[in-house]
């Protein structure tokens, strides 16, 4: 019964990173890391019953290694800014001119990006990159904001442990000064960044449970995204029928939300990696040479002005989130023995309604489809009871 | 079947096609099958003896006759394929090829001449061809389907020496042969089998899948025989054994049990069979293997030379022969046909004595006293006389033999309206079908487990066996009803569900067997120790007692391993599942009603998990509304018991009359605990067997005018307030209506929060609720009854209440519903205590002296008047306590004593709860010889009662002064919050181990309801104080730390060496860390496959809380292994009376930390064998606590015998259960009440 989902709800695994031992890693510089490293030493491999002297009471034992940094990439070729540059704005008609940059690093892209002419507010998450990014922004009247926070962990969902880098996105846009715009109209800001390495499903999954129910930085508008992302993920975001061994949740997901479009692929080979010692550097050979030769791509993700209709809401998202999770588990299985434990409602008479046949897959239903049913369900008259689900995401709620 | 092969002679084909024996008579056969096969071939074809008599003389009749033989054959082959084709078959084993089969005619007429004779002679040669062919064709098919249909009974063997002498003596030697082939078998060496066959797989996680296959194997093999399968069994461990070789599933154990199973029929042949296999796989025959020949020969009544030869055999292995009689799980009946075997061999032979355990003594120190020989004890007798309590025995007895217990609710009555009743009449009516549906479907699914296991896979047919149709049937509906509306997973449904068929079982098994006759006389007996009437010869303790009327119980009934449990639960929900439908409308009868699933089986995604759960339909749920029974049906083992418990007298017999209970209860499917208690030697166990029997003996009754009063408030509204929770009307509701449709979405998540609230709210309310419910009604059905807890203990040898639902653990509400049955005079200085207990339950004089709190109470008495008196109309003071309910029940006792003519004479039946102030701190500091730590928890004289926590935050605050004098923002935000309900928990908590990240958690949530701290500090703040705190605590518990840092260090190291950390208590009870390589175990097929470890956590429903779960995992997964050691100080023993009595207490942490030890079985070559992960392979060395803190000899603080003063007096005023004894002894058992019954969060429930 435990077995691993298929898709990661993100809550809890994002909030593991919210804690406190993280973040300080980088601010109190690598003596304490030294420190760190060398009680590991004496706990593992010698065998000394004796007290070690300046602990105190509760103090996490010595040889647990408190944390691990991960790897970060960098925009850090000139040439690739510019080529960003030309085609982020490639499609400038209309008048958003806000950018707001993740995790900007050395800054290139963000000097690009203001030589246009573009407001840029950078959110950076590593602290020494600080300075360097506020010296960019002088003489520019204000166009380049810098705030040290981490995009990636904006709105923790326990509102616990709040502290630079995590922000919650209020204060952060209040302080910014962004409006919100209806769901209606434009757009009100983009995106730009690379996702996390390590964590690109669970920051995937985390945006998209903002996204459909309006919170965290959705609830400012139908937020662009331009997204490095590995290639393989991609393609597991565009997937469809049609290549059914990538076909998921999330793809459906993201394709019912927002209409994506691949903008430019570069290899992994542009981008620096910012690693453990604080330098700067290219990918070294322990990654393996095909990850290596593997594309990043940058998405354009953006959120479809049509997604709430009268039945796809905010408040019952969730359901729709669970369909998806429980057809995709026994994605081989027919749809038809799907809406049984979906939902009372009779599933012939939804298969007429929504003009299924009865054999139909689940990897055969385009996303338009999923999408199509959840509504007839939820707007079939005569029952009391539409869903067998009725988990309501206690979890998320404070 | 076999008995073509056992007919050995002229096999006539016509009776190789016939049919033999019965379908249906599979098991009798097998015992049959050799007398059958002599007398079939004895009689075959008689018409062939006096054939020749004249047949010169009448050619034409020979002619006729031959044809009319030939059109007979005919007839019966045809007849014959017939019948295979509808899936007859004859039963050979292997239809072993046709030895040149005579045709029945031939040789009839040799010297028959003519035309007629040329004709017969054609005729007869196509006639053979086609019979020929025919035959060929059908033995193909027969052999196909017997393959399938059959069960085998001759092994195939792999060793060929042993092949060829198992086929030689099946077709040789005429007389006896197979007690000939027994004796030549008991020789023979066993085949060693080369040696990388032997070898566990290397792989720990293979080989825990082995074992649990094993285990699954061996289960089946036992349940096999319960049930009357053995041939089935048989047949499995044929197929089995004819599997590729390495790895090996098959152990001795199994074809022990399975040989076992011949003997008890008396069929010796499979017997052999069996024995050829185990030689065949390289076992030597162990004491039970010669236990089921020589059963096996004494049923048959062989003469002596066998059994001769059977008992030298056994004398060269080196088995002695009064070991047969003495320590194998053998039932009278067959011990009496071993014992007739054996005579018949030497007939002088007595068995030995069964031998009576040596009076051990427990070898803990604190004990000694206890167990002194030369002190009288008297035990303390209950209020009710010998006839009484047989009658309650009676009553008990039946409630068990039952299995269930229905309880009226206590919810308020509906009106009988219209709907109310249809849908009972409904439900009814649903039910009675489904009943006969599921057994229909019981009936199915055993017919496809039984093909399944024919196919040689061990299934759960014998365990479907087990329960009738009928009792399944209603244990299923029984489950159905008590369905909450939001599902349960089916995990935790399954292993319900198979614990349940297992204790039904065992209760069948135990009224089979004469066992309830005998436990009826016995029990009896053990009352004159009880009874107020009884008389004993020699005073005893009750354990004691009970082992002197009789020879030990028959062997437990074994519990199925985890698999097996799960497995056949998962297979009856499915049953449920499948079987149950409804109507879709039940408003609308009219057309053919559409019938829709009951249950649904859908997912519920958390965190990483995904977890199935059952959920039944909105609908049905409706309409249990709707009806409003007010029936609860409960588990005989889950109400209180209406007679004394029985004694414990070993790790799995006591409490319940027939209900299997465990003396240490854990988690389904770790077994090393129960492991470690068997292994154990029984003495060692007595301190913990005798104080939970004693906690178990106490008689309790309901305090009937709280009951009253709580259930007036719960049939209203409820009180929150009060700990009465409100029925769901109450609940919040969620704002009503849609949103216009263009509301911004923004709008639309706000009221999904909403939503969301208002349904969180709703289900916590409805759990309470339904807690409530159930402890209520419980408590109704039991107002004006006396009845008892049994009591076992979790993993640590914490001591807890059997019943779950009604006890005297829990909330103020819980405890003050109950009170003794038995009652005793307050004594002189009673009702004094009593009144210094109330203002204890107040809360309101925590740092006044007991005097003065006395004079408060005289202060306030006329609000104690009045609370007792006008409880719900009056000025309302007992509201306002801490603990309210106890507090009222306070009252009510003090106004009945004041008003008594006689206050020291008044009957009390009131108990008081004991608490010591912050325990695990108190055996720190006593430990660690901290004067300033002892001081605040108590320990040191002292006018007033010290507040450690009081003192934690005093002393917080000095360093926070500190630092806010250097300039330390976080200091000067903090001041004026540091109070003692803010360092509170994480103080009370660090001797569990609390880490700085949860304590900073802890202390966050303190501030965050702080309503006028600023909140924006609140993380900083937190982890200052946290700090802080620590910093606290060192400075005060100095030595407190130095321990704990070597337990800690001594775990960590424990746990590096791939042990489980495991040691004694005090009490001598062992106990073991939970082992963490647990193994995943997959259950596959049906609605959904399972996955649960096969040791330690499979409760789906801790899920832990985000922060812990990944950052703090790492932080947090040693010390929660290692802070049990602390428990060891912590959980085992309460303050105050372990100062008073231990004066060398001796803790005994046996921690395995011999690394050397461990080292060499790592070295290469050494084989590393399958062990019991508890089981300490090397010498077990006791450590020192630094500090030479292992002896303890503390003075007694004047404060401290203040409070136990309090507690004896306590005794003396309100009747507990202890006097009666001897000083020493009483004492010194009261001690162990207290050492086993700490409980961390709740305080203990000694009275």
């Amino acid at each position: 019964m435990w077995l691993p989902v298929a898709g990661l709800p993100p809550r809890l695994t994002l909030t593991a990173f919210t804690g406190a031992g993280r973040s300080c890693i980088l601010g109190s510089g690598a003596a304490r890391r030294k420190d760190v490293l060398a009680r590991n030493r004496r706990g593992l491999s010698d065998f000394h019953p004796q007290l070690l002297p300046n602990l105190g009471f509760g103090d996490s034992p010595s040889w647990v290694s408190k944390c691990r940094l991960e790897p970060r990439r960098y925009i850090t070729s000139p040439r690739l800014a510019e080529t960003l540059v030309r085609v982020l704005r490639e499609n400038r008609e209309k008048t958003c001119q806000l950018f707001l940059e993740c995790n900007p690093g050395p800054g290139i892209l963000t000097q690009a990006l203001l030589e246009t002419g573009a407001r840029v507010i950078a959110l950076e998450s590593d602290r020494t990159f600080i300075p360097h990014l506020e010296s960019l922004g002088k003489n520019l009247n204000g166009k380049l904001e810098v705030v040290h926070c981490d995009f990636f962990k904006l709105d923790p969902t326990d509102y616990g442990t709040v502290k630079p880098p995590i922000m919650i996105s209020k204060m952060l846009f209040q302080n910014l000064g962004i409006q919100a715009l209806p769901w209606s109209k434009g757009i009100p800001l983009k995106v730009m960044g690379i996702f996390p390495i390590k964590n690109e499903r669970r920051t995937l999954w985390k945006l998209l449970h903002d996204l459909y129910s309006c919170t965290s930085i959705y609830r400012y508008g139908r937020i662009e995204l331009n997204m490095f992302i590995s290639e393989k993920q991609y393609q597991k975001l565009m997937a469809n029928p049609k290549n059914p061994n990538l076909y998921q949740a999330l793809s459906v997901l993201w394709q019912v939300a927002c209409e994506i479009k691949l903008l430019h692929m570069e290899p992994w080979s542009s981008f620096d990696i910012y690693t453990q010692n604080g330098q700067l550097e290219k990918p070294k050979s322990r990654e393996s040479l095909e990850e290596i030769q593997q594309n990043l791509c940058l998405v354009q993700l953006t959120p479809r002005r049509n997604l709430f209709t009268d039945n796809l809401t905010p408040v019952n998202y969730d359901v729709f989130f669970h369909m998806l999770k429980q057809c995709f588990m026994k994605r081989n299985a027919k749809l038809i023995d799907h809406l049984h434990s979906l939902s009372p409602v009779d599933a012939m008479d939804i298969l007429k309604k929504t003009k299924k046949k009865e054999k139909m897959k689940i990897t055969n239903l385009y996303p338009r489809d999923f999408k199509q049913l959840f509504e007839t369900i939820e707007c079939s008259k005569d029952y009391t009871c539409k869903w067998l689900y009725d988990d309501f995401m206690d979890d998320r709620i404070v | 079947m076999s008995a073509l092969r056992w007919g050995r002679g002229a096999a006539g084909l016509g009776r190789a096609l016939w049919p033999a024996g019965h379908p249906g008579l599979l098991a009798e056969e097998g015992a049959l099958g050799g007398v059958w096969g002599r007398r079939r071939s004895s009689s075959a074809s008689p018409c062939e003896q006096d054939r020749g008599k004249d047949w010169g003389h009448a050619e034409l009749l020979e002619v006729l006759e031959a044809r009319v033989r030939q059109l007979q054959a005919d007839c019966v082959s045809e007849v014959t394929v017939k019948r295979v084709d509808v899936a007859r078959l004859p039963e050979a084993g292997g239809f072993q090829l046709p030895r040149k089969a005579q045709p029945g005619a031939e040789g009839a007429a040799p010297g028959l001449s003519g035309r007629w004779a040329e004709k017969l002679d054609k005729e007869k040669w196509t006639m053979q061809k086609r019979r020929q062919r025919l035959e060929v064709k059908l033995q193909e098919r027969a052999q196909k389907l017997a393959r399938k249909q059959q069960l085998r009974v001759e092994p195939r063997l792999l060793n060929g020496q042993l092949a060829a002498c198992l086929q030689r003596w099946e077709q040789g030697s005429p007389c006896n042969p197979w007690e000939e082939q027994l004796a030549w078998l008991l020789q023979e060496a066993p085949q060693r089998l080369s040696g990388e066959a032997q070898q566990a797989p290397a792989d720990s996680g293979a080989r825990a899948q082995l074992e649990s296959q094993q285990q699954r194997l061996l289960a089946f093999f036992e349940c096999c025989l319960l049930t009357g399968h053995l041939p089935l069994a048989h047949h499995v461990l044929v197929i089995q054994h004819s599997k590729s070789r390495p790895p090996r599933l098959l152990t001795l154990a199994m074809y022990n049990t399975v040989m076992l199973g011949w003997a008890r029929k008396g069929s010796f042949r499979e017997l052999v069979y069996v024995l050829f296999m185990v030689k065949d796989a390289g076992l030597a025959p162990d004491l039970l293997s010669y236990a089921a020949a020589l059963q096996c020969l004494g049923r048959l009544d062989r003469d002596a030379s066998t059994i001769q030869r059977c008992l030298q055999q056994m004398a060269q292995d080196g088995l002695p022969l009064h070991g047969l009689f003495s320590g194998l799980p053998l039932c009278e009946e067959d011990q009496a046909v071993l014992l007739r075997a054996v005579c018949k061999a030497q007939p002088g032979f007595r068995p030995p004595p069964q031998p009576r355990p040596p009076p051990q003594v427990s070898s803990s120190p604190l004990l000694r006293d206890i167990y002194e020989k030369d002190l009288p004890v008297s035990y303390p007798r209950l209020h009710l006389p010998q006839k009484e309590l047989e009658r309650l025995f009676q009553e008990q007895l039946r409630v068990e033999m039952a299995t269930t217990v229905t309880v009226e609710s206590v919810e308020k009555a509906p009106r009988l309206t219209p709907e109310v009743l249809r849908a009972r009449k409904t439900l009814k009516g649903l039910r009675a079908r489904w009943e006969a549906a599921l057994c229909r479907a019981l009936q199915e699914s055993k017919a496809s487990e039984a093909q399944a296991a024919r196919e040689g896979r061990p299934t759960l047919l014998p365990y479907l066996c087990l329960l009738g149709e009928r009792e399944c049937a209603q244990l299923l509906l029984q489950t159905l009803q008590a369905l909450p509306p939001q599902g349960e997973s089916l995990l935790s449904l399954a292993q319900q569900l198979g614990l349940r068929a297992f204790n039904r079982h065992v209760v069948q098994r135990k009224l089979l067997s004469n066992q309830v006759r005998d436990l009826e006389k016995r029990y009896s007996q053990y009352l004159h120790l009880l009874a107020s009437d009884g008389q004993v010869a020699e005073p005893c303790l009750p354990r004691q007692h009970w082992e002197a009327l009789g020879a030990p119980e028959a062997p437990h009934e074994q519990p199925w391993p985890l698999p097996v449990l799960v497995q056949l639960g998962k297979q009856l929900a499915e049953l449920l599942v499948r079987a149950v439908h409804m109507p879709s409308s039940l408003a609308a009868p009219q057309g053919p009603p559409k019938l829709i699933p009951v249950l649904y089986h859908v997912y519920s995604f958390r965190s990483f998990r995904q977890i199935g759960i059952l959920k039944p339909h909105p609908a049905f749920t409706q309409l249990l509304a709707a009806a409003a029974e007010r029936t609860l049906t409960f588990e005989a083992a889950e109400v209180p018991m209406l007679c004394p418990p029985l004694p414990w007298t070993s790790p799995h017999s006591g409490a319940f009359l027939l209900s299997p209970t465990k003396l240490m209860r854990s988690v389904e499917g770790t077994t090393q605990h129960q492991r470690l208690l068997e292994r154990c030697p029984p003495a060692e166990l007595h301190g913990a067997l005798d104080a939970l029997t004693q906690l178990g003996n106490c008689a309790w009754r309901v305090n009937g005018r709280v009951l009253d009063l709580v259930l007036e408030l719960f049939t209203a509204k409820g009180c929150p307030r009060l700990g009465v929770p409100a029925p769901l009307s109450e609940a919040p509701r969620a704002p009503e209506g849609r949103l216009p449709r263009d509301a911004p979405p923004a709008r639309k998540a706000e009221l999904r929060r909403e939503l969301a609230r208002c349904l969180k709210a709703a289900r916590e309310m409805h759990s309470l609720r339904a807690d409530a419910l159930y402890r209520l009604s419980l408590a109704q059905h039991l107002r004006r009854r006396v009845f008892w807890l049994p009591h076992n203990m979790d993993f640590r040898g914490r001591a807890y209440p059997c019943p779950p639902h009604f006890n005297h653990l829990g909330s103020d509400l819980a405890r003050a519903l109950l009170e003794f049955a038995q009652g005793r005079p307050l004594g002189p200085h009673g009702l004094d205590w009593l009144k210094i207990h109330l203002v204890n339950l107040t809360g309101l004089k925590k740092r006044e002296s007991l005097r003065a709190r006395l004079a408060f109470a005289d202060e306030v008495l006329e609000h104690v008047l009045d609370s007792a008196d006008r409880p719900m109309t009056g000025r309302k003071w007992w509201m306002e306590a801490d603990e309210p309910w106890q507090a009222l029940a306070c009252c009510m006792e003090i106004a009945q004593a004041v008003r008594a003519p006689d206050p020291a004479a008044h009957i009390s039946h009131f108990p008081v709860h004991q608490d010591g102030s912050c325990n695990g701190l108190q055996h720190y500091a006593a430990l660690g010889r901290d004067s300033v730590g002892a001081a605040s928890v108590n320990l040191m004289p002292s006018d007033l009662p010290q507040d450690v926590y009081s003192g934690v935050a005093a002393q917080v605050e000095v360093f926070r002064q500190q630092d806010a004098e250097q300039g330390v923002r976080v200091a000067q935000v903090l001041e004026g919050f540091i109070g003692r309900k803010v360092v509170k928990q994480t103080v009370m908590t660090v001797v569990y181990g609390v880490t700085r990240y949860g304590g900073r958690l802890q202390i966050e949530k303190r501030l965050r309801e702080l309503s006028d701290f600023p909140q924006e500090f609140v993380w900083e703040a937190s982890h200052y104080l946290v700090r802080q705190v620590f910093h606290s605590l060192q400075e005060m518990f100095s030595g407190t730390r130095a321990i704990q840092r070597w337990l800690t260090e001594s775990a960590r190291l424990i746990a590096h060496t791939g042990s489980a950390v495991e040691w004694v208590t005090p009490l001598g009870i062992p106990i073991i860390q939970p082992y963490h390589h647990e193994s995943k175990i997959l259950i596959n097929g049906g609605i959904q496959s399972l996955t649960f470890s096969s040791s330690g956590d499979t409760s789906q429903h801790r899920v832990p809380r985000p922060q812990e779960a990944q950052h703090a995992e790492a932080e947090e997964r040693l010390p929660a292994q290692l802070h049990p050691l602390a428990g060891l100080l912590a959980h085992d023993a309460h303050g105050p009376a372990l100062l008073q009595e231990g004066p060398d207490f001796r803790v005994r942490a046996r921690l395995l930390l011999d690394t050397r030890g461990r080292r060499r079985r790592h070295e290469p070559g050494v084989p590393r064998a399958v062990r019991p992960p508890a089981q300490p392979a090397h010498p077990a060395r006791p450590l020192q606590v630094p500090g030479e803190a292992v002896l303890l000899r503390p003075q007694v603080p004047e404060a401290v015998q203040e409070r136990v003063g309090l507690q004896a007096a306590g005794h003396a005023a309100v009747g507990a259960q202890d006097r009666g004894f001897q000083p020493g002894a009483g004492e010194g058992l009261h001690l162990l009440l207290q050492l086993t019954s700490g409980v961390p969060a709740a305080p203990c429930a000694t009275v």
